[in-house]
């Protein structure tokens, strides 16, 4: 069925060719160009490297993305342990709370931060005084959002992985020592290497991000890129602040893949999670910590924003004012989840039926791609577009901003839409083959069907992140043609708080709708 | 009437509406080999676990050397502090440790005195003729190796009660029939009491003082002489 002439070498090569166009070439191009090795460009690296305010500006990004790391495993890891052991009351709804933060833009709750925090926010107005926008406005601050915002990549990784532990292995231990001494020395150290890799992905994403530190005023690579560019039109010195961002992601998303291998793919098996008896005594301590975590990291953000929006005037100024962008962001959005999800599932069904060495190529390629921070993207988009004849064409209208998802986003539905086609058997395929179906009608009749629901969370996920993309879309959007996400970030300094809490909800709002739908499917799916 | 060793006292436990071990009482003396055998799904493994406290009754009681484990539905005594070995069927060796630290891991976790415990692991590895392995970890033994690595584990801690479910069950015949042999040897050696299910006729006659046989959760016959 890969003969040269075969269905399944015409779709699955389209698809390559689709995702290489997207996603590679933009940041092939950026890196060929910023290593052309033009004058300019030299002395750029020199300053880069020589200067005291790059060196600065190097040692922010480090300690953000270490710190977030960090924070983020403290605070994952041990809820994923618990989810995966404990018998935990409303275990599903509780997974799907906890696991809704890194689902908002993080500037959202940057702004709940700010306005928590801040010099005129909740706490400067309960004690009558600012206490804490020094604090509020600093590298600190942005690891302590950055850490809430990305604690359940840590905890999601962390629970899958101790779901494939063979329970027995605890058992085992449990027989011969206290449930606190078998999590310390059987579970955790064989858990460890995926939770690594989680921190690992969380430190590139928090090296790279761009709203948060923007929003807290800190230096970071990613807000220089954008500066350079959008500011200062530089877009060499642009290109030379984006590499170091790019070699950074290959590097730690090579390490990361590397670590976790072939599990980098998440199966069913242990789906629902072996309950321990002996780990039952701390179902209430953990579910306390688990609420305790749940209002710190969504329901106090969310209720600061309420509380800031209440203060609007009229709901109804505030919608017709941002009515085209709100417009803009939701069909942009489906188009561009839409078009990641049609290219994503024949790049998923390729990687699944690939043989181990290139299974693991691609899953790096995949890792190394989802990490490049957005600004580095949208720098790479507009290289690849901005120029004159047919391809320039496309510049400048909104189909850059679907480019832009396609680019961020494929490589991500991709690596999961491989873990939904591996959960169907070859031998279904086969059977079909032998049965004289050809390819195409094997994947519309027999494969197909299998990954509805696989499908459906991967358009939901790649709705909900093209909805709240920020970084790559701030840089290529066309003149004029704003989404949610831009409105909310260029309004923030001339707007009434309200105006903007009020604004940041309803981009909460509309990510919550199919989270909901996501959350029915997924029960659904159980139940069958 | 002599107190038994181990003692079960209508235990059941339900997995919904279907009950796996069901009002299953039986007593066992000190240094007795007991075969618990019966088909697939009979409750066996179930009925092993309660013993370890892996999992809790329903109803019933469970007493081991005169103290009370379990009891109303809930495990009185952790399966930690009930001073037991278990041999899985899968033999879960802790892939993270090598044969040395697996039993290492039980030895700190036993309460030995620091300056035993090198002697007992020592002591355990010979005694299973595995002590040239015990650099090495799980997934470069061979099968049989494996076993004696599990075996030995559940050994060096000396618990009070030896539980074996099914260990022998994935090795070709000609090796268990050897490592069955070893097991009967070290039986009479250390004088442990035992309880070892099985499906396998030739386990429960070599290596059984009594057999249980089991159907769908209950007790169908005990044969055999006690001690």
């Amino acid at each position: 069925m890969w003969g040269r002439r075969s269905s399944r070498t015409f779709v699955i090569g389209t698809a390559v060719a689709a995702f290489v166009l997207v996603s590679v070439l933009p940041l092939a191009y950026m890196v060929g160009l910023s290593l052309a090795g033009s004058r300019s460009t030299s002395s750029a690296y020199g300053a880069l490297l020589l200067d005291a305010r790059q060196r600065a500006l190097l040692g922010h990004t480090a300690v953000l993305g270490i710190g977030t790391a960090l924070a983020a495993t403290l605070l994952g890891a041990p809820l994923g342990v618990a989810l995966a052991r404990v018998s935990l009351p409303f275990k599903a709804a509780l997974r799907i709370a906890l696991a809704v933060p890194v689902l908002l833009p993080p500037y959202v709750v940057g702004l709940a931060w700010i306005y928590l925090g801040g010099n005129a926010g909740l706490i400067a107005a309960i004690a009558g005084q600012d206490v804490l926008s020094a604090w509020t406005y600093s590298l600190a601050g942005a690891v302590v959002v950055l850490s809430l915002v990305f604690y359940p990549l840590s905890m999601l990784a962390t629970e899958v992985a101790v779901r494939r532990i063979e329970p027995r292995l605890e058992e085992a231990a449990l027989l011969v020592t206290a449930p606190g001494c078998v999590l310390w020395r059987i579970t955790l150290p064989l858990a460890a290497p995926t939770t690594a890799a989680a921190a690992l992905v969380s430190f590139v994403l928090a090296g790279s991000e761009f709203g948060v530190p923007g929003l807290l005023r800190v230096r970071v690579f990613s807000t220089e890129v954008f500066t350079a560019f959008a500011a200062l039109y530089d877009f060499g010195r642009a290109t030379v602040l984006a590499l170091p961002l790019l070699v950074l992601s290959i590097v730690v998303a090579g390490l990361a893949a590397r670590l976790v291998g072939e599990r980098l793919i998440v199966t069913r098996r242990g789906a629902t999670g072996t309950r321990l008896v002996a780990f039952d005594g701390w179902k209430w301590p953990v579910t306390v910590a688990a609420t305790g975590a749940l209002a710190l990291a969504l329901v106090l953000p969310l209720g600061v924003l309420v509380r800031e929006a209440l203060g609007i005037a009229s709901w109804v100024t505030v919608l017709q004012g941002s009515r085209e962008a709100i417009f803009n962001s939701v069909i942009l959005a489906a188009v561009g989840a839409t078009a990641v999800t049609a290219i994503a599932v024949w790049l998923g069904y390729a990687r699944a039926r690939a043989t181990r060495r290139v299974g693991l190529a691609a899953d790096v390629l995949f890792v190394t791609l989802f990490a490049v921070p957005s600004t580095v993207v949208g720098i790479g988009l507009i290289g690849l577009w901005n120029r004159p004849g047919i391809i320039g064409v496309v510049y400048g209208t909104d189909a850059m901003l679907v480019l832009a998802d396609l680019a961020r986003f494929v490589p991500a539905a991709a690596l999961a839409l491989s873990a939904s086609v591996r959960q169907v058997p070859v031998s279904h395929e086969e059977a079909a083959a032998a049965g004289g179906a050809g390819w195409v009608r094997t994947m519309a009749h027999i494969v197909v069907p299998q990954l509805k629901l696989g499908l459906l969370a991967t358009w939901i996920i790649a709705f909900i992140l093209a909805f709240g993309e920020l970084g790559a879309s701030i840089l290529v959007a066309p003149p004029g043609e704003a989404t949610l996400p831009i409105r909310i970030y260029t309004i923030i300094a001339n707007t009434p708080p309200a105006h903007v809490a009020a604004l940041a909800l309803l981009q909460s709002a509309v990510i919550f709708c199919p989270l909901a739908l996501l959350g029915l499917g997924v029960t659904a799916g159980g139940a069958r | 009437m002599t107190v038994p060793f181990l003692g079960l006292n209508k235990v059941t436990k339900r997995y919904g509406r279907r009950a796996a071990v069901d009002g299953v009482s039986l007593d066992i003396q000190a240094g007795e080999s007991v075969v618990v055998f019966g088909p697939s799904g009979c409750g066996k493994t179930t009925l092993l676990r309660l013993i370890a406290g892996l999992d809790q009754p329903d109803e019933g009681e469970i007493w081991l050397g005169g103290r009370q484990l379990a009891a109303s539905s809930r495990n009185m005594v952790p399966a930690h502090e009930r001073q037991l070995g278990f041999v899985f069927q899968d033999l879960a060796l802790w892939p993270h440790l090598t044969v040395r630290e697996n039993l290492g891991f039980v030895i700190d976790s036993a309460r030995v005195p620091r300056i035993e415990r090198g002697g007992r692991t020592h002591d355990m590895l010979r005694l299973l003729r595995i002590e040239p392995l015990s650099d090495r970890y799980p997934h470069e033994l061979s099968g049989g190796e494996q076993q004696r690595v599990a075996l030995a584990r559940a050994l060096v801690g000396q618990p009070r009660l030896l539980l074996l479910d099914e260990p022998f069950s994935s090795l070709d015949p000609d090796l268990r029939v050897v490592l069955r042999g070893e097991l009967a040897k070290l039986q009479r050696q250390l004088v442990l009491t035992t309880i070892y299910v099985t499906h396998d006729r030739e386990d429960a006659a070599a290596l059984a003082d009594r057999t249980v046989t089991m159907r769908d959760g209950k007790v169908e016959a005990v044969t055999g002489t006690r001690h």
